[in-house]
């Protein structure tokens, strides 16, 4: 379970965060959330697929890392072994929360207390001795406002790939070395052929919004399947 | 060329006008730049008031939503509707709390395996339908048929809908004129002129002139203002067979916010008829349709009005005010006559059982939107196979709703006596049952492609009500065996899956309400 508070130096003073990557510190996920303005990064490691939030139904681009629930294949004894590690999950176990409404509507440092990193005795601190935030903590600041601006600009993207119809639904049926199969449901892609039908003033408009680049980013991306299929096969087990 | 059909007029509005114009004007895409004109006209009286009752669809008004171009998200939002599984009985067979369901998901395996037998083999069996499909295991906590992340119109069990008519026929009616090129006139028919040849050559009306056209269709209701009143094509009435004449309908509101919207529409039957209840996200339609010549109007009343007690207590009963609806159960002797079509209640009514109104007006409007005759030469026959096979929908019809009271064991009153005299049942259907006796329906029972109910219905009404097929140990059936108690494992198994993996009616429609369901 998640318990979401609002960051306060009084009151969060004491804890620390632990670092490093690993199952035991919430990585071992199948595929995290990412936004265009972070596909470049994204592209150079993992393949980027569009799949539902189970609550709302609607869109989000996701850096996959495996090919079933929990199963993180970057993850090793020794950390995450990855040039670049998404954002979504560097910025754990901090979060933004909306404080207020409509225009009000304040985005604020929180932290999830229940997870796994926060400690009392180990790891980095948030807060020294002054009880001004480290240099740690206005990293990981630094870190969620740029997540932040990343999402908001991904709705738009995402909404212009449903309007234009640039998303189309796949199946990964993928056989392994080891004689075992995989059908891996509940993801899009690029349409690609609709994508290289799109018309001069499509393609403007999404160049002017920085939607362009991103789409085929994410179609490069795909190159990156064969990346964790072999990391897959070479598993034990 | 003259005879060339290009102008349609369809007169009357309600759901029946309004959809047969959707699906006409989707068909036909009324377009200036079209090489073919085509004109659709819709003249709706403007003092005849829509009724705002509940009513229920089969899944195939997915497929019709679809074809006309309406999305999922907006047709739930704006016309109350809510998600129908099936519809579940209660006291139809003893009228001691018996139940059994009728779900729109067909048996597992159905196009393959014909299970009825298998399940008539167990002993210590479950419910026919609950053997057979994971469906019915979602009633019970008013489960949804899909999740919002299901794209719209796609299913995880098969479904259709429950809707308000009324704000139906208004989206509905903003469609057809905003986004299918419809002609909405506003006016009163006064009179119907006749051409030389006998066909309807034109409309006057009291405010938008004389209307002339190639082919009319009458979706007037009973009044039935063209096939009828004009062409004095016969009523036949098929009362000796379905005995209900007469209906209260009313609405009723949750005594909670957020209280259960059922799966299903429920029927509970009375001693002179049966009472629906239609779970709108917003209220419940109830209504009691009975025989006026088996119970009188108070007596129904109250029948009526103890149900609404039951389930929303004293208070809600006291403030009904049941509307009274008489109708005569039967349909015109033909449907199509000359140039005029009808469409809904003009062509004809039965009592809501199995909710038959609005798939005859698909089954209709789609015939119509395929079949459209390019000229007057050719359309006495498409008219003339029309009627073949609407008097085939009709006779269909009412052969499986009586089968539903044939089945009854119920002898409490004369309404169910009379049910089972042999002179109330057709002939059809009494061949059917003897020989339902030895075989359970399948395939080879279904007599047309487009049969409104399909036989695996059959089945469920059959074996809901608890018919017996006598086994017959053929070869195919010796060589499923093995298959079919696979089927019913992994059967309880999909049920108990969907059971964890469904959210409630009222959360996914919240959340339809909230964020809609994505296109694909």
């Amino acid at each position: 379970m998640s318990q979401y508070e609002v960051l306060n130096k009084d009151k969060h003073r004491q804890l620390r965060i632990k670092t490093g990557y690993g199952a035991a510190l919430g990585d071992a996920v199948m595929y995290v959330m990412t936004y265009p303005m972070e596909f470049r990064d994204i592209q150079s490691c993992y393949p980027i697929l569009f799949t539902k939030d189970p609550n709302t139904g609607g869109f989000f681009a996701a850096a996959v890392m495996g090919f079933e629930a929990d199963q993180n294949l970057f993850l090793q004894d020794d950390g995450w072994d990855a040039s670049y590690i998404p954002a979504t999950i560097q910025r754990q176990p901090f979060l933004i929360a909306t404080g207020g409404e409509g225009d009000t509507a304040t985005p604020v440092v929180s932290l999830d207390r229940d997870h796994p990193r926060v400690s009392q005795d180990e790891g980095e601190a948030l807060f020294d001795v002054e009880g001004d935030s480290t240099e740690f903590l206005n990293q990981k600041i630094a870190l969620l406002d740029n997540l932040h601006r990343g999402l908001q600009h991904s709705n738009g993207f995402i909404d212009a790939l449903l309007q234009h119809e640039l998303l189309e639904q796949i199946t990964l049926d993928i056989a392994f070395n080891d004689g075992s199969k995989n059908s891996v449901q509940g993801f899009y892609s690029i349409a690609e052929e609709r994508l290289y039908q799109l018309k001069g003033d499509v393609l403007e408009s999404l160049n002017q919004a920085g939607y362009l680049q991103p789409v085929f980013m994410a179609v490069a991306s795909l190159s990156r399947m064969r990346d964790i299929i072999e990391r897959r096969n070479r598993l034990r087990v | 060329m003259e005879d060339r059909i290009s102008r349609i007029i369809i007169v009357g509005g309600g759901s029946a006008g309004w959809l047969s114009a959707g699906v006409i004007a989707a068909e036909h895409r009324i377009d200036s730049q079209a090489q073919q004109p085509f004109e659709l006209l819709l003249i709706e009286s403007p003092d005849v008031p829509t009724i705002g009752v509940g009513e229920g669809t089969w899944p195939s008004m997915r497929a019709t939503l679809q074809r006309i171009g309406l999305s999922e998200t907006d047709f739930i939002r704006k016309c109350s509707a809510s998600f129908k599984q099936g519809t579940y009985f209660r006291d139809w067979q003893t009228g001691n709390g018996d139940t059994y369901s009728h779900p729109f998901t067909v048996p597992a395996n159905y196009a393959e395996t014909n299970l009825a037998p298998h399940w008539l083999a167990l002993t210590d069996a479950p419910q026919f339908a609950d053997a057979v499909t994971p469906q019915t295991a979602l009633f019970a906590d008013c489960l949804a048929p899909k999740q919002i992340t299901t794209p719209e119109y796609a299913f995880m069990v098969n479904y259709a809908y429950h809707l308000d008519a009324g704000e139906f026929a208004e989206l509905l009616r903003q469609h057809c004129t905003e986004q299918l090129g419809v002609t909405h006139v506003k006016a009163n028919v006064l009179q119907i002129n006749a051409a030389e040849n006998g066909d309807i050559q034109s409309v006057t009306t009291d405010c938008a002139g004389e209307i002339a056209g190639d082919l009319f269709i009458d979706c007037t209701g009973t009044r039935s203002l063209l096939l009828g009143e004009h062409f004095k094509v016969p009523f036949q009435s098929r009362q000796a067979y379905l005995f209900n004449d007469t209906a209260l309908a009313t609405q009723v509101p949750y005594t909670e916010e957020d209280q259960a919207i059922q799966s299903c529409t429920q029927s509970t039957a009375q001693t002179a008829g049966w009472i629906w209840d239609i779970g709108l996200p917003t209220r419940r339609g109830i209504g009691h349709t009975y025989s006026s010549a088996h119970v009188s109007e108070d007596e129904a009343t109250a029948q009526l009005l103890a149900y609404i007690k039951e389930i929303a207590g004293d208070k809600a009963a006291a403030s009904v005010v049941p509307r009274k609806i008489r109708f005569q159960p039967g349909h015109r002797r033909e449907f199509w006559h000359r140039n005029c079509v009808a469409i809904g209640m003009s062509s004809g009514f039965v009592e809501p059982l199995e909710a038959s109104a609005l798939v005859m007006i698909e089954l209709a409007a789609g015939m119509i939107a395929e079949q459209l005759p390019p000229t007057r030469e050719v359309m006495d026959i498409v008219a003339k196979r029309y009627n073949q096979k609407f008097l085939r929908h009709w006779n269909q019809i009412i052969e499986f709703l009586k089968l539903h009271y044939v089945l009854s064991a119920r002898n409490d009153s004369p309404y169910w006596q009379d049910n089972h005299a042999a002179t109330s049942i057709p002939e059809k259907l009494s061949e059917q049952l003897l020989l339902w006796r030895y075989r359970s329906p399948w395939h080879q029972d279904a007599e047309a492609v487009d049969e409104l109910f399909p036989t695996a219905s059959y089945q469920y009404i059959l074996y809901g009500m608890g018919f017996r097929t006598e086994p017959r140990h053929t070869c195919s059936h010796q060589q499923d065996q093995r298959q079919a108690a696979e089927l019913f494992q992994k059967n309880a198994a999909r049920a108990t899956q969907l059971q964890q993996a469904l959210p409630s009616n009222r959360e996914l429609l919240n959340k339809v309400r909230e964020f809609g369901f994505q296109k694909l």
